[in-house]
């Protein structure tokens, strides 16, 4: 059993290795720097407490955000999805994605406090 | 000109007709004068002044002619005064005419009165236009001889209202409620009555006679009438008391001995009929009457009981109104107990008055604890008194407090103020107050200070500085993941298009960076709207210069 599941991990391991592009790659990186600095902030109040709330769900907030957009960004850029995109090129997807931060900085900066 | 030569006609008829000259002589031009101003061209007031003075002068007025001007005034100017001016001309008229339209009036008029409240009924013109109407109304209905269609509950809301001033504003107005009076008693159909107890309506063994005074409402005595108490029943337990009992006139008073019946202290409903007249109106009252009576106590008995009831208790007998001879003693071992019975004095009945009151009074410092008395299920008053459980109302002072026992009640002639005993109160020493301070209630209370809110518990410095580093770890293995991934900026064209872009991205990272710090949204958006068109010119630009790029590629 667990040699099958050990081996199923390597083998993705390795496809993602030689298969995914550059790009796509750096994108994940990027997904997980958002998702470690997510974890860390739930940590905090986990540990020490909620004090300033707001404080706290603006910064989660903003990582949940930053998330979403960046798997976003990813799944447009991504040649392989290319028929189901069409209209939207890679440059309009980071246009968008630019975007949409700038607003969600907004809201998160001003909810922070 | 023949405005004010009738009206001075009509008042000098009025006070000639007053003085009883059988013949007043008056000219043929007087006459033609006053004949001619019943048309339909005079108001209603003309035209009752004219017909006023010729009746008063004894002439002759053709009564068919008034009644038909006085049908065309109402239809002009149906308002009330004009109505009611109508049914006082016609009462004047022959009873030969045809009255029968003038009669209808009253019930149109009667139908115009104000119910308030279902108490007065009267017109919104006022109390003066109401009285006016009723002495109208029955002065015509005597004439023609035919009932006023007015219902019982009506006379009695006209009365209510005619009669509701004390004093009056104007001359014509008390004028008007003394006619209506006049009209009231002395008609020929409705006579209401009035029903008043001759001083307060209360019995007792010394008064035991009811009074009522019956009249009419010019207050004269309706001797004639017979006044039957119909029933009386207790307001407590409702039961009959008497029935179908006849009051007697004594020199204009009804009298009624009640005590005769006798009833037990306490308040009675009684329901009593007026009658020896048909005309008689609101002959049916309700009367409260109080019997009243005289309370004896029984049976004093004071004890001092052992707690522990080791010793049996010594009971002395205080007859009313001594005082016991000895103190009774009375300390933390000791109850001081009394019982009693309050009855009444010539039955023997026992009573419970409202307040039965036991006050103890020290002497040397004026303080005074006032306790009730309860009485148990056979109405024996019981008092007891434990000097550990009610040390806090003496503020354990002990000394030397006399007994009081107050009865009073509403149907006592004679309220008790007793000083029975004195009792010796002995309260542990030490909780006694060193200065006696009469009970502070209405100082200045001590002062609340304003808690603010307290800021909240932070966590210590050092474990948020951790945190801090922690959370901004990430970026470092970001950094280095990029490295190895072989990021670089290879691809960076020089053109002012994408360092604008650039610039601008900086420029909103940094907005966003004072935002938190100094601006307000407002502020922000301002300046976002600024950068931010720059920023989407030039990456639109940059964007599209690499999007040809790519396709140059492909």
């Amino acid at each position: 059993m667990s040699n099958s599941v050990f081996s199923v991990i390597s083998r993705f391991v390795e496809e993602y290795r030689s298969s995914t592009p550059n790009k796509l790659k750096m994108i994940d990186a990027y997904l997980l720097y958002i998702l470690l600095t997510g974890v860390f902030q739930f940590l905090y109040c986990v540990l020490v407490g909620t004090f300033p709330f707001n404080s706290f769900l603006s910064g989660f907030i903003s990582c949940v955000g930053s998330f979403i957009l960046a798997v976003c960004l990813r799944i447009q850029i991504n040649p392989q999805n290319k028929r189901d995109f069409q209209t939207v090129s890679p440059e309009r997807a980071f246009a968008d994605f630019l975007f949409a931060h700038t607003i969600l900085h907004l809201v998160v900066v001003n909810f922070v406090g | 000109g023949k405005n004010c030569s009738c009206a001075w006609l009509f008042w000098w008829s009025v006070l000639c007709s007053a003085s009883q000259k059988a013949t007043i002589p008056v000219s043929n031009d007087t006459r033609d004068l006053l004949l001619a101003t019943v048309s339909e061209d005079s108001t209603a007031s003309q035209i009752h002044q004219s017909v006023s003075a010729l009746s008063a002068l004894g002439l002759p007025l053709a009564s068919q002619e008034v009644v038909s001007a006085l049908k065309a005034r109402i239809s002009k100017e149906d308002n009330v005064l004009a109505i009611i001016l109508a049914l006082l001309t016609a009462s004047r008229l022959s009873q030969q005419a045809e009255l029968g339209d003038i009669l209808e009036e009253i019930e149109d008029l009667a139908a115009r009165l104000d119910d308030l409240g279902g108490v007065y009924l009267q017109f919104e013109e006022g109390l003066e236009a109401t009285a006016l109407f009723v002495s109208a109304a029955y002065s015509l209905s005597d004439h023609v001889d035919m009932e006023p269609p007015l219902k019982e509950d009506q006379v009695i809301q006209l009365v209510n209202s005619i009669f509701s001033k004390k004093s009056w504003d104007s001359l014509s107005e008390a004028f008007s409620v003394a006619s209506a009076a006049a009209s009231l008693s002395n008609n020929h159909f409705h006579v209401p009555v009035i029903v008043s107890a001759q001083g307060p309506a209360a019995v007792s063994h010394s008064h035991p006679f009811l009074r009522l005074q019956v009249t009419d409402v010019l207050c004269q005595p309706l001797s004639s009438a017979s006044v039957l108490a119909e029933s009386a029943s207790a307001v407590s337990s409702k039961s009959a008391v008497l029935s179908q009992a006849l009051f007697t006139l004594r020199d204009g008073v009804f009298e009624l001995n009640f005590m005769a019946s006798q009833p037990a202290s306490g308040y009675y409903q009684f329901s009593v009929a007026i009658a020896g007249d048909s005309r008689f109106v609101a002959n049916h009252v309700e009367l409260k009457v109080k019997v009243s009576t005289r309370v004896a106590i029984n049976n004093m008995d004071l004890s001092v009981v052992d707690k522990d009831q080791s010793i049996g208790p010594k009971t002395t007998r205080v007859e009313y109104p001594t005082k016991a001879k000895a103190s009774f003693m009375a300390d933390g071992h000791q109850n001081f107990a009394m019982t009693f019975q309050l009855v009444d004095e010539t039955t023997g009945v026992e009573l419970t008055p409202h307040q039965t009151f036991v006050r103890l009074h020290n002497q040397k410092t004026g303080q005074e604890v006032v306790f009730v008395a309860e009485p148990d299920s056979k109405n024996l008053y019981k008092f007891e008194l434990d000097t550990a459980e009610r040390k806090t109302e003496f503020d354990s002072i002990s000394g030397t407090y006399a007994l009081y026992l107050m009865v009073g009640d509403a149907t006592l002639e004679n309220p008790i103020l007793w000083n029975v005993a004195d009792v010796v109160l002995k309260f542990l020493d030490e909780e006694a107050p060193g200065t006696i301070q009469a009970k502070t209630l209405y100082v200045p209370k001590p002062e609340i200070p304003h808690l603010f809110r307290e800021p909240e518990k932070k966590p210590p410095t050092a474990v948020s500085n951790t945190f801090t580093a922690l959370v901004l770890s990430p970026f470092l293995l970001l950094l280095i993941l990029w490295f190895k991934l072989g990021a670089n900026i290879s691809n960076f064209t020089l053109s002012p298009s994408t360092i604008l872009f650039h610039i601008g991205h900086a420029a909103t990272l940094g907005l966003m960076y004072v935002y938190w710090t100094h601006l307000n949204m407002f502020q922000t958006l301002k300046y976002l709207a600024i950068i931010g068109s720059l920023t989407f010119l030039a990456g639109n630009r940059m964007l599209a210069q690499k999007a040809v790029k790519r396709y140059k590629k492909i």
